[in-house]
């Protein structure tokens, strides 16, 4: 029995090496880089398309942290990523001028679009203005349903709160739901509310979630979303993969990188980005 | 020459409660000792002592080659067993729960096989040896127990109290078992028991025990 | 109500035509709670083994502490995970952060004091007989430890599967450490809750069927094990 024991013991001390072999760490069997971006960017499908494009071109795998704007920003910030890919250009500008990220590129836009009830109850269709929108809401104590995120979305629609000098924080009719945008954009349509959404998600998601909402304003410059990439700085953080980082920032700069993100539509043949990568 | 023991003056006592109160005994004839007395008179507490399964509080135990006093440790240890009044089957095969004392000792294959089989048809469990060893009645659970010691081939083997809670017939099954294997092996066993006529059934020494000393050997 | 039946048909449909991805997805599933399983039982058995038959101080208080940690919320214990991990945190230079080994980290921590208690609670309930029965047998004290845990084998079993059942349907803090990677670090429970944000319901009920398929397999695998344990 002691014997017998002893030798399952060692089974299972074999087993655990074995496991260990079953997980080679990330950077052993081919190159991958990680690039955290925003859950907009992974849920209306483009990295599914682009990415394997890259890979094969590249030699190199993509493995995509979708997060919020925010905290995709903060995980290049804390080196757990080589390459970040968000739509908040200000938050991106700054963290670049705070020496965590080098080499920010445009690489494309869509635009942020208000939607609501089919019906449209405030009648916001009438009004252009973005800002007299959000005004009008607030005044009649309307639904609004908040990302409350701190993502892309989110931080573009705070900034248009600041600018009415409201803060719609802790009021009933303020929904901060804290999800990703396309539950956003379900949670309005649940609760018959106004949110504010990028054309890409709208677009991709609007069929297939049988959304009973229409856009009730578009085209106001200031909904203008545009995405940018950029490295994590292999000053701070000597062990993300910089260089191939780079060869994935290039390629998305590139014409190649561009021409492809054009290309890439939805199941009813929208253009989703607009590639503007100077 | 056969192993020896040699109690003085032992003491025990639980929770300030003395249980053994100076015993002392030589036992170097062989054959069958019988420990009998009342319910608390400290004959397990003795026979535990003996069995080195706890110290005592005071005196001294030895066991003795010749002269030679024999270092206590798993070795000696292993030279000698005690079967409880519950026997405490292992939850696995009759055949197992035989085998546990040898396979510890580091005696497998057919030799082990072998043992384990004189040892069960010693005690006439051979046709339940692979049965599950909880399965079995009170009386075989008996019997399980003493060829569990028996396979290990102690010099010397403790019985406390072999036959309290099994009927007649097992009664009279385990102590033809225990006639016949002094006869056999030739090897020391002491056994604890309440009942006057079994300790003169079997006994060639008697030891009485009362409150704590043994009275009459 | 439409919707829903439509689900399941889409469902059934998706788990009669497994796919490779699919599979992929269940694989590391179970090869990721499987290990955390493994690890928990190899440090989570002997240390259990000790609570139950070793007096120390603080034994008392650790036991409590177990049996508190049973009920550890799995977004904490990602969220105490992520940091540790980060590449700005204290173990960073490892660069386990959003692998399947950080899966593994954080399901051990979840999954370690439900071995302990439960293996605990089984190797107390072993009868002393035992113990000192073996003791007079000749076995030496870790003999006789070993042979109790093997005693307790049946309790030991159901509290390893009690634990496999929690991290394979638990997704708070893989998917925290994890990242949901596609074709890395993304399991049944992740891609569950990915697929419902992204609105595909069947797909997320077919893992949801499969899930549960799964925990019930286990279950009834116990259910066995315990039953072969009692003997009349």
């Amino acid at each position: 029995m002691f014997k017998g024991g002893i030798t399952k013991f060692r089974g299972i001390f074999l087993l655990m090496i074995l496991s260990c072999v079953f997980f080679p760490s990330a950077s052993s069997a081919e190159t991958r880089i990680r690039c955290a971006s925003t859950t907009s960017t992974q849920n209306s499908g483009l990295f599914d398309y682009i990415l394997p494009i890259f890979e094969k071109k590249a030699g190199i795998k993509v493995d995509v942290v979708a997060v919020g704007t925010g905290a995709a920003i903060e995980i290049g910030k804390r080196g757990d990523a080589d390459v970040v890919f968000v739509h908040a250009k200000e938050q991106e500008l700054k963290a670049v001028q705070e020496g965590y990220f080098v080499n920010r590129h445009d690489v494309m836009y869509n635009d942020f679009v208000i939607i609501g009830p089919a019906n449209d109850p405030l009648k916001i269709k009438a009004i252009k203005s973005a800002t007299e929108a959000f005004k009008k809401i607030a005044e009649s104590n309307y639904p609004f349903v908040s990302r409350g995120d701190k993502s892309g979305t989110h931080t573009k629609e705070l900034s248009i709160w600041k600018k009415l000098v409201i803060e719609p924080e802790g009021h009933k009719w303020y929904l901060e739901v804290g999800q990703g945008m396309e539950k956003t954009q379900r949670i309005a349509n649940e609760k018959r509310a106004y949110t504010l959404t990028d054309r890409g998600t709208w677009l991709a998601t609007k069929d297939k979630d049988r959304l009973e909402m229409i856009i009730v304003l578009e085209g106001d410059p200031i909904l203008f979303n545009q995405y940018g990439v950029m490295a994590v700085n292999p000053q701070k953080h000597k062990h993300v993969k910089y260089k191939e980082a780079m060869e994935f920032i290039n390629w998305l700069i590139s014409k190649e990188g561009q021409h492809t993100i054009a290309s890439f539509k939805d199941k009813d043949r929208n253009q989703l980005f607009i590639p503007n990568a100077k | 020459m056969n192993m020896t023991l040699r109690i003085s003056n032992i003491y025990k006592s639980y929770n300030g409660r003395s249980v053994l109160k100076g015993c002392s005994f030589s036992f170097d004839r062989g054959g069958i000792y019988v420990l009998t007395g009342h319910n608390g008179s400290g004959k397990s507490t003795l026979l535990r002592i003996c069995a080195l399964l706890e110290p005592p509080d005071r005196g001294e135990i030895n066991y003795l080659s010749g002269s030679n006093i024999i270092k206590k440790d798993t070795e000696l240890k292993r030279r000698m067993t005690l079967v409880l009044p519950k026997v405490g089957v292992f939850n696995t095969t009759v055949f197992k729960n035989v085998a546990y004392g040898l396979k510890i000792r580091g005696i497998k294959g057919n030799k082990m096989e072998e043992r384990v089989n004189k040892a069960l048809d010693f005690v006439g469990l051979a046709h339940k040896k692979d049965q599950n060893a909880l399965t079995l009645s009170s009386g075989e659970t008996q019997r399980l127990g003493i060829a569990r010691a028996m396979a290990i081939e102690p010099e010397i083997l403790f019985l406390d109290e072999p036959t309290a809670s099994v009927d007649m017939e097992n009664t009279e099954i385990i102590e033809n078992i225990i006639l016949n294997m002094k006869r056999k092996d030739k090897s020391t066993i002491v056994i604890t028991t309440h009942d006057m006529s079994q300790a003169e059934r079997l006994g060639d020494t008697m030891l009485i025990m009362s409150e704590g000393r043994i009275i009459q050997g | 109500m439409d919707s829903i039946i439509e689900g399941f048909k889409k469902a059934f449909i998706l788990i009669f035509n497994l796919n490779t991805e699919l599979l992929g997805i269940i694989f590391l599933s179970l090869k990721v709670s499987g290990s955390a399983l493994l690890v928990s039982a190899v440090i989570g058995i002997p240390l259990s083994a000790i609570l139950g038959l070793k007096k120390f101080p603080a034994k008392g208080f650790v036991i409590s502490l177990m049996n508190t940690f049973m009920g550890l919320p799995p977004v904490v214990v990602g969220l105490f995970v992520y940091i540790l991990l980060s590449r700005s945190g204290p173990l960073g230079f490892m660069g386990l952060l959003y692998t399947p080994s950080a899966m593994v980290i954080a399901q051990t921590i979840l999954a370690l004091p439900i071995v302990v208690s439960l293996c605990h609670s089984a190797i107390v309930g072993v009868d002393p007989i035992i113990k000192q029965a073996s003791m007079t047998l000749g076995a030496t004290p870790f003999q006789t430890t070993i042979t109790i845990i093997k005693e307790a084998r049946y309790g030991i079993m159901s509290g390893v599967i009690a634990a496999f059942g929690r991290v394979m349907a638990e997704v708070g803090a893989i998917l925290i450490v994890g990242g949901n990677i596609a074709g890395y670090t993304r399991v049944v429970t992740t891609t569950i809750a990915l697929e419902t944000d992204k609105g595909n319901f069947e797909l997320a009920l077919a893992l949801g069927i499969i899930l549960l398929t799964i925990s019930l397999l286990i279950n009834v695998v116990l259910h066995f094990i315990q039953k072969k344990g009692m003997v009349k």
